[in-house]
């Protein structure tokens, strides 16, 4: 597969749209599955695990995860290429970082992504725009169903999918939920949120650096018990928590614009003038700059800049994209001026 | 600020170095904390974490394990607390006593209640269908309805082989 194609845009889960997506950016679900009689991952042989990576591979793309979908193995390719799929979500560091024979296999429009090798012989992965949890289960649901009509899984029937971790044993399944919460952070309110989520059984963790005040504003909700419920049941969780946070961030908003809006519109015009002027700047900085770009104009303040265009900078300033996109290797110095000139380019110089 | 070290990028570590005695501020960037190896708080693994919990957890309940090594892996028990992961799938019924307190600490649950695989599904259909072919072939061989018998061994030989 030609990355460079991919370079240019992020995938269709970052396109702005669906319910909610002024503060939802996406979901995601991921599936853990193995193959029974063979060892975990981390205890195969090389040989085993080429052996599984060419058996694994042929059988995935056999089970249709969408259109123009190809197989693309990790061995051998070199650590942009890796960190750059890692950026774009299709795989995760650990897998990036891994040796041996190891792939992952996703669909044009990056909505299904089926890591082959990672910690666990399949990790499939389902993503959305916007908030539409039940849609995304169906559709990791039924490529699921594909792939294991071509691959018998590691099932026990009283602990379910048996996963090389304890803690995925049973649905083998983590629903997440990528918010975006700028307001709870500003007012400072996100505290006790993470808190009342975390009493529900979800796990709140920033997408962006750890601790409560995430750079960017940017959370993932997820589920931690993968045993002794159903899918559905876990996903209703999600469902049912994640509208009370998006109420919270809506009103937090509002008081922000009733009470400040001054304060509130300067910081979002210094963003964005900032960003349309910047001639050298950080990934961190980008991050944060972008999320009071994307408050503004999900508030009406900047109407002239569309949110595909806002969720598609995050991903596009990453290191490993700017180099694809620059199609050279850059040191990090060189890499804050190729990011400052593309963000400048992208929101149109004032 | 700036960090001390590049004098460029904003320093986000900010660490108190206390050599002989003497307190001393040090402002760095992510990048330079790396390099330097110092500054960047201990990050737990989850990995470390599980091997923690299963260390308070699991030790007290099982004895009878420290000794058992899986037959299809070779990992034993004590490998399995250490690095909190197992090394096949059969793990799961080799270390099943002391895992079950443990997922019910971690899951509150120790039943699955989600999806059944399809193979799983059909599985038990395609066994139910072996047994009647059997039986019939059985009862054909028994009446001597050889080319029936012959026309039997063949489907259950097909079906077998899908598997």
């Amino acid at each position: 597969m030609d990355l460079n194609t991919l370079a240019r845009h992020a995938g269709e889960w970052l396109r702005g749209t669906g319910a909610d997506a002024d503060i939802v950016m996406s979901c995601r679900i991921r599936l853990a599955r193995n193959v029974p009689d063979v060892p975990f991952v981390a205890r195969c042989t090389p040989e085993q695990k080429a052996e599984l990576a060419a058996m694994l591979s042929e059988r995935v793309l056999d089970a249709d995860i969408g259109e123009g979908a190809q197989y693309m193995s990790l061995e051998g390719v070199d650590q942009i290429d890796r960190l750059f799929l890692v950026e774009r979500h299709l795989i995760s560091t650990e897998h990036a970082e891994a040796d041996g024979a190891r792939g992952v296999a996703f669909d044009v429009r990056e909505t299904m992504s089926v890591m082959v090798n990672e910690e666990d012989h399949l990790r499939i992965q389902a993503f959305r725009s916007g908030f539409h949890p039940e849609e995304t289960w169906a559709a990791i649901d039924a490529l699921d169903d594909r792939i294991g009509e071509r691959v018998q899984y590691a099932f026990s029937e009283q602990l379910g999918h048996l996963t090389a971790c304890p803690t995925n044993v049973g649905t083998g399944m983590r629903a997440s939920v990528m918010l975006h919460l700028p307001a709870l952070g500003m007012t400072r309110q996100i505290e006790q949120v993470v808190h009342a989520v975390q009493k529900m059984g979800l796990a709140v963790r920033g997408l962006y650096g750890e601790g409560t005040q995430a750079s960017g504003g940017l959370y993932q909700v997820s589920n931690q018990m993968t045993l002794g419920k159903s899918e559905l049941e876990i996903i209703g969780n999600i469902a049912s928590t994640v509208p009370t946070i998006i109420t919270m961030e809506r009103k937090a908003r509002e008081a922000l614009m009733a009470q400040s809006r001054e304060q509130l519109e300067d910081k979002i015009w210094r963003s964005y003038g900032l960003l349309r002027s910047v001639r050298v700047i950080s990934s961190g900085e980008t991050i944060d700059h972008l999320s009071h770009l994307r408050l503004g104009v999900n508030l009406g303040l900047v109407d002239r800049l569309d949110m595909g265009t806002i969720n598609q900078l995050f991903i596009l300033t990453l290191p490993a994209h700017l180099q694809k996109i620059e199609g050279r290797e850059l040191e990090p110095r060189q890499r804050d001026i190729v990011r400052a000139n593309f963000i400048r380019e992208t929101l149109g110089e004032a | 600020m700036l960090c001390e070290n590049c004098n460029e990028r904003p320093a986000t570590f900010h660490v108190v170095e206390i050599t002989d005695g003497e307190k001393r501020e040090v402002h760095l960037c992510e990048e330079c904390a790396r390099e330097k190896k110092i500054a960047l708080p201990p990050s737990l693994s989850l990995n470390e974490i599980l091997s923690s919990l299963m260390e308070a957890h699991a030790d007290k309940d099982v004895p009878e394990l420290s000794d058992v090594a899986c037959p299809s892996c070779g990992m034993t028990y004590a490998e399995f607390k250490q690095g909190g992961r197992l090394g096949c799938p059969r793990g799961y019924a080799v270390f099943k006593k002391g895992l079950l307190p443990f997922l019910d600490r971690i899951h509150g649950a120790t039943t699955h209640r989600g999806k059944v695989p399809r193979q799983i599904t059909r599985d038990a259909g395609q066994a139910a269908e072996l047994l009647r072919l059997r039986r019939e072939l059985n009862t054909a061989v028994e009446n001597e309805r050889y080319e029936e018998a012959a026309r039997l061994r063949d489907r259950i030989h097909t079906l077998r082989e899908g598997r």
